[in-house]
């Protein structure tokens, strides 16, 4: 492949152009109530290439490899009808050219365990669910392994081969009683072995133990309220609310944005630090160098309250006059890279949980995440269940907890950062432009923050 | 079809998919264009069932060798296939595949998209515009060792428009779009016109009316009320007792105005096609007529689990659609829900003081199934005295589908519009829905 692939690359006219050819080994099984929805081992590869001419990008996705220099050809032509139209050009900033191979070392590797061995595992988790009472109706228990192998070149050199492990398992119960229909799950994803998900048991009663104390919970009444986010609601917050702004492809031809998104402005309290990192071990949103073959860089988004940095692609770096950050993702072969997340955390604080509590009267303690989106400064984010504070005290269940509000005011609206950091990578993934789910981890202490709107009935 | 006799060779029974997608997009981002793309995607998948056990495999480019083995390997663990494979016939051929969408190149595309921008910053010089633009056919091909063989070409053409208003202290995301497979379905000029006219009614922030004021869903605004529906009237979540609508067939459950139908033999729908992924010839299937729940959808596994006969709603992926790699489970077709009377400015001057929903945020993420909704307005306006008076901001909606579509109904409008890609809807007036701001 590299000399086929380095060949196309040197006859290709192009200011710049590379070649992601990538190769998958996927399993998945889905279990919902009795049916066996999905058993897959498979294997599926395919490419993109890009080509930038005077300072506009054309793109080429494709299934057969042979056609690899005739796709680089197409690139470029499209990218000549797009250059045409284009004024400002888009500029992409320097990086060394890069040669590495990055395999994976997995403790118990899953590409060599039989089908059959996974099945049993998941069906077994599947059945803890079913049996744990008369009301749960219904399940959906997931389970998903893959290797993505990409090959990434272009003309400045860089080759780059690497292996990109993935493992996720989600446990859902879904309970009934009369017409009132609820549902619980827990869902874990990392960039790791086997072993992850082994031993999982005690997570799949207590999905269903919480299906079911969900059918009893009272429906969160509609209102402003102080509320504690436990470490994965916080993680998701952060995620949603500020991390997907921090991603500068939104500052591209984007004056007014700049300006909000201006380096060194204060954005939240003294003790919020926010960190964007490449390479936590075994952590789901890892990217050793992103899909344009740039190295993965740290990177503080907040330090002290104030942000410093941004998430890059070489184009936003090179016109925001920063350095690229290894941001880059995509999805798969289907897409080209674009600015995305990859492991996404707040910093640790100083206070215990029951601190946090302490001095609200009435408040909300919101517990895991359904999902969150993000229209810049507007956020949304779904626990997957509460609990009322009362007196800083936990009190009864709630349900139907939607947390909204505007960034900017609610990172000011922090009162205090837990000592309890944990991290932790969903079976799901992250959504943009189209290109969903892309792994990625995200992670925090318990958060206390004031005013924030739950919607509600 | 060389595949699907190696399969056969060693599986009783084999079921073979292709799908061809070969397309151009553009994107504008700020006003300027970004790229152009092209794409030329074959992907295969493989149903077998061997020893009366299912199995399932799917693959693109040059590791089509491993189809055959993996979907065995599968159905040698696998359980029970629930279903035989059909024999492929029947069925009227749909129009699905317009030459006209062929023949647009790339320039006629960046044409549509610079006059979008065009338009848009004329009259309001400060927004930021992105536009992107795609087009193409897909041609998918199912054989099965029943017998038969299907083919078919189904052109896709699709434009969004995004405009942002970006302030400190104040920025908006709208955008518009549309999904079709007829040239002449899609008009440019139409939908850049829809985002002035949003932009123009927002260009004041006003405080929105809290209680539970009126509010007025725009055809795109309602998914928020269709979802929960969607997912309900799966045959597969009604048996397996996740839908509320499990056993309500015959049973007035929505509003007696009420009346939807998935119809896959629309022409030029942008769902509809001759057959579904699984071969099945589509259909006209009533979901509900005058608020009575008449059909659910079913693909071939939930149809024998039901003890009902296929509706030829096997999609794969579902409701969203995952093209190649998903399996076939029930999703709708084209939803088409009947309009009422009213235009949206008629509407709009019956109300003393509500809002109008356009675009929420957190869609699906929550309790889907039961109904419960509780969503931001990320695109929303306010309306005194019969007027759109300016565009609200930090503000939630909540309330649950099933119960706000069968009392709280106000008023369905006259002018249905096709939304997402997969329903076509009149605006939605409705009353009792819990509304909170700031």
């Amino acid at each position: 492949m590299k000399a086929f692939v380095t060949e196309a690359l040197r006859r290709v006219t192009a200011d710049y152009a590379e070649v992601r050819w990538e190769g998958v080994t996927r399993t998945r099984i889905a279990f919902q109530r009795d049916q066996l929805m999905a058993l897959e081992s498979s294997n599926e590869s395919g490419g993109i290439v890009r080509a930038l001419i005077d300072g506009a990008w054309g793109i080429a996705i494709f299934t057969d490899p042979d056609e690899i220099p005739e796709k680089l050809e197409e690139a470029a032509n499209l990218a000549q009808v797009s250059a045409k139209h284009v004024t400002d050009r888009i500029r992409l900033a320097t990086v060394e050219p890069v040669e590495d191979i990055v395999t994976v070392a997995l403790a118990e590797d899953f590409r060599e365990l039989p089908l059959e061995e996974k099945r049993k595992l998941v069906q077994h988790y599947n059945e803890l669910i079913l049996g744990y009472s008369e009301e749960i109706v219904s399940t959906n228990v997931r389970y998903t392994d893959s290797v993505r192998r990409v090959v990434f070149a272009n003309t400045e050199g860089t080759y780059i081969e690497q292996e990109i492990p993935d493992i996720t398992l989600l446990l859902a119960a879904v309970a009934r009683r009369n017409g009132d229909i609820q549902q619980a799950f827990t869902s874990l994803g990392e960039a790791a072995g086997y072993e992850f998900v082994k031993d999982r048991e005690e997570k799949a009663l207590e999905v269903a133990r919480r299906a079911v104390e969900l059918l009893s919970a009272k429906p969160v009444k509609g209102g402003r309220y102080t509320v504690v986010l436990d470490q994965e609601l916080a993680g998701v917050f952060i995620h949603e609310a500020f991390g997907h702004i921090c991603e500068a492809d939104f500052l591209l031809r984007n004056e007014p944005m700049r300006r909000v998104m201006q380096l060194g402005k204060r954005f939240g309290v003294e003790a919020l630090n926010v960190v964007e990192e490449g390479y936590i071990p075994g952590r789901r949103g890892n990217t050793p160098y992103d899909d344009e073959g740039v190295r993965r860089r740290k990177v503080y988004l907040i330090k002290e309250g104030v942000l410093v940095g941004l998430m890059q692609s070489r184009a936003t770096a090179a016109a925001t006059g920063m350095e690229p950050t290894g941001n880059a993702r995509a999805v798969s072969w289907e897409h080209e890279p674009i600015v995305r997340m990859r492991n996404t955390y707040i910093e640790p604080g100083e206070h215990s949980f029951e601190e946090l509590l302490t001095g609200i009267d009435y408040g909300i303690y919101a517990v895991g995440a359904f999902g969150g989106q993000t229209e810049f400064e507007q956020f949304t984010f779904s626990a997957a269940y509460a609990y009322e504070i009362r007196g800083g005290e936990i009190g009864e269940m709630l349900r139907d907890v939607v947390l909204t509000g505007n960034v900017f005011e609610t990172l000011r609206n922090i009162e205090m950062l837990g000592n309890d950091f944990e991290l932790k990578g969903g079976a799901g993934g992250c959504g943009k432009d189209g290109q969903s789910p892309l792994p990625v981890t995200d992670g925090a202490p318990h958060v206390r923050i004031r005013d924030v709107i739950v919607g509600g009935r | 079809m060389e595949i699907l006799q190696r399969a056969a060779a060693v599986a009783k029974e084999a079921e073979l998919y292709e799908e061809f997608r070969e397309g151009i997009s553009v994107s504008f981002r700020g006003g300027e264009l970004e790229k152009v793309k092209s794409e030329a995607v074959l992907g295969r998948a493989l149903r077998v069932i061997v020893d009366g056990k299912l199995g399932f495999a799917s693959t693109a480019g040059e590791e089509e060798e491993s189809l055959v083995g993996a979907a065995i390997s599968s159905a040698k663990h696998g359980d029970p296939a629930p279903f035989s494979f059909p024999r492929l016939e029947g069925g009227e051929p749909v129009q699905v595949l317009d030459p006209e969408v062929q023949k647009l190149s790339p320039d006629e595309l960046l044409y549509w998209g610079t006059e979008a921008v065009r338009a848009v910053k004329e009259e309001f010089p400060e927004i930021i515009v992105d536009v992107s633009l795609y087009k193409g056919e897909s041609t998918v091909r199912i054989a099965n060792t029943a017998g038969g063989e299907r083919e078919e070409r189904r052109s896709y053409l699709g434009m969004f428009v995004e405009a942002q208003h970006v302030k400190e202290g104040d920025i908006w995301l709208l955008w518009v779009g549309r999904n079709v497979r007829k040239r002449s379905d899609l008009s440019p000029e139409e939908l850049t016109a829809r985002v002035i006219q949003y932009l123009r009614w927002g260009e004041r922030v006003v405080p929105a009316p809290g209680g539970k004021p009126p509010v007025l869903f725009t055809p795109r605004g309602a998914i928020v009320l269709y979802l929960p529906l969607l997912v309900g009237f799966s045959g597969l979540s009604v048996h397996l007792g996740t839908s509320p609508l499990r056993g309500k067939l015959g049973e007035e459950v929505f509003d007696r105005r009420l009346t939807i139908v998935d119809r896959g033999t629309l022409p030029f729908g942008p769902r509809s096609s001759s057959f579904d992924d699984e071969g099945l010839p589509t259909g006209s299937l009533p979901l509900v007529e005058e608020g009575v729940v008449r059909n659910f959808y079913y693909d071939l596994r939930a149809a024998v689990l039901a003890g009902v006969e296929p509706t030829g709603n096997g999609i794969k992926g579902g409701l969203f659609g995952g093209g190649f790699r998903s399996p076939p489970t029930p999703g709708p077709r084209n939803v088409l829900v009947s309009p009422g009377d009213g235009t949206l400015e008629e509407l709009i001057a019956e109300m003393t003081e509500g809002i109008i929903v356009e675009g929420v945020l957190g869609l699906g993420q929550g309790n889907v199934q039961s109904g419960a909704f509780s969503n931001n307005v990320s695109t929303g306006f306010v309306v005194k005295d019969g007027k759109v008076i300016g565009r609200l901001k930090n503000t939630m909606i909540a309330g649950n589908a099933y119960e706000v579509l069968n009392c709280a109904l106000k008023a369905i409008g006259s002018e249905a519009e096709w939304c997402y890609g997969f329903y076509k809807s009149p605006p939605l007036l409705v009353e009792g829905i819990s509304v909170v701001t700031r």
